[in-house]
């Protein structure tokens, strides 16, 4: 199945809203889905598979009588899909309860531009070139050292489009591309097997460094052979992006989405104006941003995406709405309505949540820290408080820093303490920039953090 | 369907080589419902539809996902499944092959006593509405209830160039709930989940007053819980604890995928890996348990699958790939989410399996302790690195149930754990689930209650 049109997309979700509101719909939205995805697969140091997903869908949102439905499908062949779909998202609006605070759907408002999210080269790639993508990692990361094992990974690229229309008269497009290529590697050594390291590349346009993914990968496994046990202290540490997006997104990020908020599970409760992190640190949900990962024109309900700030040198300024949340306090959304596809219905999310970058290097950043502990990658981020931001985690595994230089690893190094108060003793974040999903942040220098070794 | 799905793979095996060819359909309907303090955010329905072909040829394989039942857009999907397939065979060095199975022609019917897809949405409102209210009116001190429904029904169906022909019936009830507490400044979260294969009629046991009473009661009580000392003790952990232990510390090595992949238990079969008390299955066949079913994603049928007898490994789960590498049969844990993924390994319900003391014995001879009921969350490395979060936990204090504590972890090296293993309850009890692997499985998991003699616990202190 080719690709759709742009016109052809809109048109097919114009006439769902005109459908529904022809059929006893009081407001209408409807969004629609146009994905392709090819991926290369490599499995315990070789690529077994070539894979491919075509996936199309149209959701439908409803009022009647301030009462909820949705329904999706994705049989778009089926000349009834249109027709049946809206009817059972009235009929379950129907059969559901009202809800007083429903304020209707977002209105029509301006776009912004949006620049580097669509790549043509990334649409027109083949199989071959993904396969030669994903060659390029595994051997740069079986060259490195020989003790490397590659047990995953792979390339991938992914096109996708959707169109949403609604009954105040929003009409919205989005097309835009994704290449990555990934790796998770092991280092063997005699009886020692080192955790799974994990490096990886994610970018809108064709440039992904698969050579550097794959020595990375290859890397830090090899140095994660060496291990000594460490002492039960507080200590400084150096948090990289990969930890932060563990830690950051079931405490910090959860705190500033007004929803959580407004449910009072948010400790950001009444809170703006308010002194929550260091003064290193200022971060903007930046929808706009070039080249982001999460940028877009328009968010999952047709508001125009923005960049927002949400805290400045340390200070609260905002929090992040959809149009719910936004309507709920006389607000405008700050194009934060995200959506899992033509499956789901919005809800508010983050687009590039991104902490501003320092300007230290990374490595006088380690010589600042002098001694502590670098951490990549963390086990149970997920079963932190989301409300209170109090976590216990495993750091698998924890490289010492000792004079500015790496000396060894260390195993089973659990890390605890508030996410809210480590936010508090960040002092330094360094000028080295990178996009990790919703994330985009520079490694982060902490102090005071407690560290039980074994 | 049949017809359709076997002329498809003898385009793959007929025109373009292909060694295995396999069709899986997929027709299902969902419902959904987001509750919040008893507001419905949406009633959602759902249609699923799509076939995924595998195909292997020259010992690389392809794939291909496609939301459409047409026979055309069906062979050309095929014909790009084997393209690709060549293309990834370029340079491979290992060519897969996959373990032989028994060629099968069956229909499986699901008859529940109240199916999901024959209940009235009022009536799911209903529940999530009485589940809500039980827990907002245990106590004013719960801020916040989410509750999240989702049912599916529909038909499977699956073909294989061997001749396999599967259609099989579909059923899945689930709910998840979470409460949020809080006083002067300290917050508390708890959450519950329920899956079932039988039928709406899970709630008719977990009854939304008993789910809501348990949902608030923990949220509450962790608001005067203090933190716990972080430090080396023995623990009693909760079947629901064991179950997640069980699950993400060992299940998860024992996949044949995952050992293969550098895990710990590539070699490991017949070896001592911990104390005489451990025993572990991995069982696919309990009757409307979450993680049960007949035949799994490679038309191999479910079974009970011994991991670990005695301390000793028995056995590892399989799917046609591993299995023919390890020289052991398919266990039938191959399973997709859906016709957008592939099959991969993954557990059904894992569980330990029950011995002879009691709970009371188990804690009377812990000096300084802790008994942990509830998880929050768990997660292990290949290494053998295991954490689980703890969201329901006390003290245990000269042989005694003590205060709560909240926020607490449990950490350690699976093996060098399984070995401090040194009670196992006479209890039983197994937990719903869903279980995360780059695509989302339902399962069960469990166990007794069992006395561990010292594991790293993660406190703030």
């Amino acid at each position: 199945m080719a690709a759709l049109e742009k016109e052809q997309l809109l048109n097919v979700a114009q006439k769902a809203v005109e459908t529904a509101l022809a059929r006893g719909a009081a407001e209408a939205e409807a969004y629609v889905y146009d994905g392709k995805a090819t991926s290369i697969g490599i499995e315990r140091g070789q690529i077994t598979k070539n894979s491919k997903i075509v996936d199309r869908g149209l959701g439908v949102r409803v009022a009647v009588n301030k009462a909820i439905g949705f329904a999706y499908t994705n049989a778009m062949d089926r000349k009834t899909a249109l027709e049946v779909t809206v009817l059972k998202a009235i009929g379950t609006a129907r059969t559901s309860r009202p809800d007083p605070e429903w304020r209707g759907f977002p209105g029509k408002k301006p776009y912004s531009q949006v620049e580097d999210t669509f790549d043509r080269r990334i649409m027109e790639l083949r199989s071959e070139d993904l396969v030669n993508t994903a060659s390029v990692m595994l051997e740069n990361a079986m060259e490195a050292d020989k003790k490397v094992l590659a047990i995953e990974g792979g390339a991938g690229a992914a096109y996708q489009s959707v169109a949403l229309a609604n009954s105040n008269g929003v009409a919205a497009f989005d097309s835009g591309t994704i290449i990555e290529c990934s790796l998770a590697t092991v280092a063997k050594e005699g009886n020692t097997v080192t955790p799974v390291c994990f490096e990886f590349s994610s970018e809108r346009s064709y440039k992904v460094d698969a050579s550097w993914v794959g020595k990375e990968a290859a890397r830090l496994a090899v140095s994660a052979l060496k291990t000594k046990r460490i002492e039960t202290k507080n200590t400084k540490l150096i948090l990289t992006q990969f930890a932060l997006q563990e830690l950051l997104h079931y405490t910090l990020v959860n705190a500033v989405e007004a929803d959580s908020v407004q449910r009072n599970q948010s400790p950001f409760k009444d809170k703006i104006g308010n002194k929550v992190a260091s003064d290193a640190i200022t971060i903007h949900d930046d929808g706009l941003l070039k080249g982001g990962l999460r940028t877009a024109v328009s968010d999952g309900e047709g508001s125009p995406r923005q960049k927002t700030l949400v805290i400045e040198k340390g200070v609260l300024r905002n929090y992040i709405y959809d149009n719910y949340s936004a309507k709920k306090e006389d607000k405008e959304s700050t194009g934060n309505a995200s959506r899992a596809g033509y499956l789901s219905t919005p809800s508010v999310e983050p687009t590039n949540f991104r902490i501003m970058p320092g300007n230290i290097a990374p490595d006088q950043l380690m010589s600042e820290m002098d001694e502590g502990l670098i951490i990549y990658y963390l086990q149970g981020a997920h079963s932190s408080n989301p409300v209170s931001g109090e976590f216990s985690v495993v750091a698998t595994p924890a490289w010492k820093v000792e004079k500015g230089e790496i000396r060894h690893c260390s195993r089973g190094v659990m890390l605890a303490g508030n996410i809210f108060e480590v936010l508090r003793n960040v002092q330094l974040a360094a000028d080295n920039e990178r996009k990790i999903g919703e994330l985009v942040s520079p490694w982060l220098l902490v102090e005071n953090v407690r560290v039980i070794g074994k | 369907m049949k017809d359709i799905l076997t002329r498809i793979n003898n385009i793959a095996t007929q025109k373009f080589g292909a060694e295995y060819s396999e069709a899986r359909a997929q027709d299902l309907a969902k419902t959904m419902l987001t509750m919040k303090e008893g507001r419905v955010e949406a009633a959602k329905q759902g249609i699923e539809n799509g076939v995924a072909l595998r195909v292997l040829v020259n010992g690389a394989w392809g794939f291909a996902s496609i939301g459409s039942l047409d026979e055309e857009v069906l062979a050309d999907a095929t014909s790009d499944a084997c393209r690709m397939a060549k293309a990834a065979g370029l340079r491979l060095k290992a060519p897969i092959k996959l373990a032989k199975v028994k060629v099968v022609e069956d229909r499986v019917h699901i008859k529940a006593s109240k199916n999901p897809s024959e209940v009235a949405m009022e009536e799911k409102i209903k529940t999530a509405a009485e589940i809500n209210r039980s827990t907002l009116c245990y106590d004013k001190r719960i801020k916040s209830c989410t509750i999240d429904y989702l049912d599916v029904t529909g038909t499977s169906y699956f073909a294989s160039s061997e001749g396999t022909w599967i259609e099989q019936d579909k059923l899945y009830v689930w709910a998840r709930m979470a409460a949020t507490a809080s006083q002067k400044g300290i917050f508390a979260s708890s959450r519950e989940e329920i899956g079932s294969t039988a039928g709406f009629e899970v709630f008719d046991t977990e009854t939304p007053v008993t789910v809501g009473t348990k949902l608030a009661k923990r949220a509450v009580e962790q608001l005067e819980a203090k933190t716990p000392k972080g430090g080396t003790f023995p623990v009693v952990l909760g079947p629901n604890v064991v179950g997640v232990f069980v699950h993400e510390a060992f299940g998860h090595l024992a996949e044949a995928d995952l050992a293969l992949a550098g895990g710990l238990l590539a070699t490991s079969l017949g070896k001592k890996i911990g104390s005489d008390a451990v025993t572990f299955y991995d069982d696919g066949t309990l009757v409307g348990a979450f993680g049960s079913f007949k035949y799994d994603d490679e038309g191999v049928k479910t079974q009970k699958t011994l991991l670990v007898e005695d301390g000793v490994v028995k056995g590892l789960m399989q799917n046609r790939e591993t299995a023919q590498k390890f020289n052991a049969e398919p266990t039938g844990n191959a399973r997709a989410e859906d016709f957008r993924v592939e099959p991969i390994i993954r557990m059904r319900n894992t569980f330990m399996a029950p011995r002879d003391h009691t709970f009371e014995e188990l804690v009377e001879d812990v000096k300084s302790g802790y008994y942990f009921k509830s998880f929050r969350g768990g997660q292990a490395n290949l290494d053998g690195t295991f954490q689980v979060g703890i969201q329901e936990g006390y003290e245990i204090v000269n042989g005694e149930i003590g205060d709560p504590v909240r926020n607490a972890s449990i950490s350690g090296n699976t093996l060098e754990t399984l070995f401090k293993i040194d009670a196992v309850g006479r209890d039983f009890e197994l937990s719903p689930g869903r279980c995360g692997k780059g695509q989302t499985a339902f399962v069960c998991d469990g166990g007794p209650h069992i006395r561990v003699k010292e594991v790293i616990v993660g406190g703030s202190a």
